[in-house]
């Protein structure tokens, strides 16, 4: 029996339609997986349902009664939870707060809460402590806070927007884990991702979305995995293989090779960046860097691995002029760069794609052009007036070059989807001139299967054109499938090393857990 | 001697603390659910006026107070609308209507009590609670308070038990951090915020009533003197704390205060130096110490529910 029916929802934002005529059955008990690249209407379908957005057009019928939430308020009531991609939990009340938030009596009752967590943590080993502070949990045990938050009111249906998304793959585990346990209970599962190796673990059932139509519903068992992704896609991905693997993590195979070899770092090309003994404390003191040594060469991809918070935010951070190194020397090209301000580092040839596309990269609320020349506004002025149609060619051509997909130069960043911006701040790095070298932290974040493989081909072109590139990257896969040298950073060090051919899973895996020495 | 001025000192100094703690109680609940309501003073002198008119009109101080609160209340309600509702900047809103507040009460005083403004309002007696003035010292000065004094410490220790023991004070400590995620966990952010603005409406229609009709019994053109900004800065001085912000207008209370006492001791300070004390304190208090207290994450931003 169908717990949720949907028949003919259709969803529009002004003159953008995200959802054409959705007819969609959620069984009683399934997980059924929604797959569909960014911008595809998963997140608009999970919010038609959470009530969050309402329907433009269609019903939903919810265990046999018309359904019509006027907000999240209606869904909770009626049995519908839903994890977020961005968590909704209050950073500075404690754990116990934010479950009782919405759903206490009048006077609160912290004990009724504990207990009942208790019961979660024995039925689906969901551990943690009800007096944290949320701000003080990493960003796992966050997502268990919001899946207990769930779980509380014993729900019919529990929604989850791409949350595999933030978590390492030991964490992704126990998540799929969780859904398995919660589906066996009689509950059901949607959960949105697009990640098709996630799919094959843990879904009945798989709804294709593309540009707001259902492709297609399949039953897993006996599924084809390479036709999910040409219905997902709507074309073949031309570079298949590895790039393809690692976008949507199908198990890959790697070869495996015990042996790690060294590679001797000046073999490609001269040095374009020169690292030394970097160290950098933070505010309490602790070392983030310490003692950091890596040489990156002309025509070279860098790759850096390591679980998140083991120092690479604030390499990026360093390399980009966004904060200070306690110690240590960098050079770019025979320029010294330590300490300079990112103008000077930008000079010395240093492009940037950091890691916060959306606090640091652009300017949301600025247009295409503006954003594409935000470094080089005196380049397009005249007697101190800017030349707005001299900018708008340039942005013209640049986006043409780069494939940056916008109706126009002049329309706002925030407009553009996550690719297309990414692709713009590319377009912007990789035109600078001079250019010696390319900092990519966490370049294909958030972003599709189409727009990463064109992230990908960017940062092979310019190691192709002679430039060194150093690739921060927590996807692994992503890390095998683009360097040609992959470094392995374990606490503020580089603790490994091991170059392209040699590239193995359970080798890289074992330092980032610091498990292994040089 | 000394301890006869020092009781008048305390008592004066509670007196003049007693309508900031009032509007600086309920603001902070208020500004915890994310809305800072800079038409405090406006609607303390809208009440103050409304307080007083009754007063004198039906010859009942309490049904001034319940006047001035419906009034102050009413103001809230069209400051919610703006600001919450129709996301109107909050600053400017609550400007607008200090100006306005300002003009009709000046108006309307001079058109019903012109001529009639040394005609005496009625106000409310005094406790003198035998039990409180046996303590030496600050008996005498706790003693002379008038019953709404006593509310106002009441109404600190209601707003601290709302805040940290009931859910709709967990529902406006999370509208006022992150009101989307309050949003998402089924509270309605709207209502929160309405509650909260008008909590602090009746709370400043309290601490206006009270200087009309039980500190001086007569009205006079922008009697508050700016305690409503006073109050706001108490919020911040006390960091979003109801305790530290009681301190806080205490503190304010018997700066005010020292106008009488020094004088009194024949010290050579200059009264209108005396006057700004408070004002300078203000300033000083917020140059030195926000920062210290982290302000509710939402305060001043219109929420918009999106994807």
């Amino acid at each position: 029996m169908a717990i949720l029916e949907l028949s003919g929802l259709t969803k529009r934002f002004g003159a953008f339609t995200a959802l054409d005529n959705i007819s969609l059955g959620i069984e009683r008990g399934e997980v059924h997986c929604l797959l569909g690249e960014n911008g595809a209407g998963k997140s608009t379908l999970c919010n038609l349902i959470f009530g969050v957005h309402r329907p433009d057009a269609g019903t939903m019928v919810l265990s046999g009664e018309q359904f019509q939430p006027r907000g999240p308020a209606e869904a909770l009531q009626r049995g519908i939870v839903m994890v977020h991609q961005h968590f909704s939990l209050v950073p500075n009340m404690s754990v116990a707060e934010n479950l009782m938030l919405g759903r206490a009596s009048a006077v609160l009752k912290p004990q009724d809460i504990i207990v009942r967590m208790g019961q979660l943590a024995a039925e689906y080993g969901l551990e943690i402590d009800p007096d944290a502070l949320i701000e003080d949990l990493s960003v796992g045990e966050r997502q268990r806070v919001e899946i207990i938050k769930c779980l509380l009111g014993d729900p019919r249906l529990l929604v989850l927007d791409e949350p595999t998304a933030v978590l390492q793959p030991d964490e992704i585990d126990a998540l799929l884990a969780i859904c398995r346990q919660v589906a066996l209970r009689g509950k059901s599962v949607i959960l949105v991702t697009h990640k098709l190796g996630e799919i094959g673990r843990v879904a009945d059932r798989t709804t294709v979305l593309r540009q707001g139509r259902i492709i297609e519903t399949v039953t897993m068992e006996g599924a084809d995995m390479r036709a999910l992704v040409r219905s997902m896609v709507g074309r073949d991905v031309q570079s298949a293989g590895s790039v393809l693997a690692a976008a949507v993590d199908i198990e890959g195979k790697v070869p495996a090779k015990s042996a790690m070899d060294a590679v001797d770092p000046t073999s490609s090309g001269e040095a374009v960046l020169q690292i030394s003994d970097l160290v950098y404390r933070d505010a309490h003191g602790l070392a983030r860097l310490d003692g950091l040594n890596l040489t990156v060469g002309s025509g070279e991809i860098v790759g850096i691995a390591g679980v998140e918070g083991n120092g690479q935010t604030e390499l990026g951070l360093i390399l980009a002029g966004l904060a200070s190194p306690s110690t240590g020397a960098i050079v770019v090209g025979g320029t010294p760069v330590t300490d300079c301000t990112p103008q000077q580092i930008t000079d010395a040839g240093v492009g940037i794609v950091p890691e916060d596309r959306h606090a640091v990269a652009c300017i949301k609320e600025l247009s295409v052009a503006e954003n594409l020349f935000l470094g080089a506004i005196g380049k397009f002025s005249r007697f101190g007036l800017l030349d707005k149609s001299a900018r708008r060619k340039a942005a013209e051509a640049m986006m043409r070059e780069f494939d940056v997909r916008a109706s126009s130069p002049d329309v706002s960043m925030a407009s553009l989807s996550g690719g297309n911006q990414q692709k713009a701040v590319l377009a912007r790095e990789l035109s600078l001139d001079p250019l010696v070298f390319l900092l990519a932290a966490q370049p294909t974040r958030g972003l599709d299967v189409g727009a990463i493989e064109a992230v990908y081909n960017r940062i092979r072109a310019a190691r192709d054109r002679g430039l060194g590139v150093l690739l921060i990257s927590s996807e692994l896969e992503e890390l095998m499938a683009v360097s040609d040298r992959i470094a392995v950073i374990y606490r503020g060090k580089l603790v490994g090393e091991l170059s392209a051919g040699s590239f193995s899973r359970e080798a890289i895996g074992a330092m980032m857990s610091g498990h292994a020495h040089v | 001697m000394i301890d006869e001025q020092m009781a008048v000192f305390i008592g004066s100094g509670l007196r003049l603390a007693v309508p900031i703690i009032f509007a600086a109680t309920g603001e902070m609940l208020s500004e915890r659910a994310g809305v800072l309501n800079l038409s405090l003073d406006g609607m303390m002198l809208m009440s103050a006026f409304a307080a007083a008119l009754t007063s004198w009109a039906t010859g009942s101080p309490l049904a001034g107070v319940a006047a001035g609160v419906v009034v102050a209340t009413a103001v809230a309600a069209v400051q919610a609308v703006l600001s919450v509702t129709l996301r109107a900047n909050q600053l400017v809103v609550g400007i607008g209507f200090n100006i306005l507040a300002l003009g009709t009460t000046t108006f309307l005083y001079r058109e019903i009590f012109g001529p009639l403004s040394r005609d005496p309002i009625p106000g409310l007696a005094q406790l003198n609670l035998p039990w409180l003035a046996s303590i030496p010292v600050i008996g005498p000065a706790l003693s002379s308070q008038t019953g709404l004094a006593y509310v106002s410490i009441l109404m600190v220790i209601v707003t601290w038990l709302l805040l940290k023991y009931t859910s709709f004070g967990l529902a406006v400590r999370a509208v006022g951090e992150d009101p989307r995620a309050a949003d998402k966990a089924g509270i309605s952010v709207a209502r929160t915020r309405y509650l909260g603005v008008l909590y602090a409406g009746a709370l400043a229609g309290l601490g206006g009533a009270f200087m009309s009709v039980a500190d001086s019994n007569t009205f006079t053109e922008n009697m508050t003197k700016g305690a409503g900004y006073l109050a706001i800065t108490a919020v911040i001085f006390g960091g979003w704390n109801p305790w530290y912000t009681l301190a806080a207008c205490l503190l304010f209370g018997f700066a005010t205060a020292l106008q009488f006492l020094v004088p009194a001791l024949q010290l050579d300070v200059p009264v209108a130096l005396l006057l700004l004390l408070p004002y300078l304190l203000a300033l000083i208090a917020i140059a030195g110490f926000v920062g210290k207290g982290r302000q509710p994450g939402a305060l001043t931003i219109p929420f918009e529910r999106g994807g």
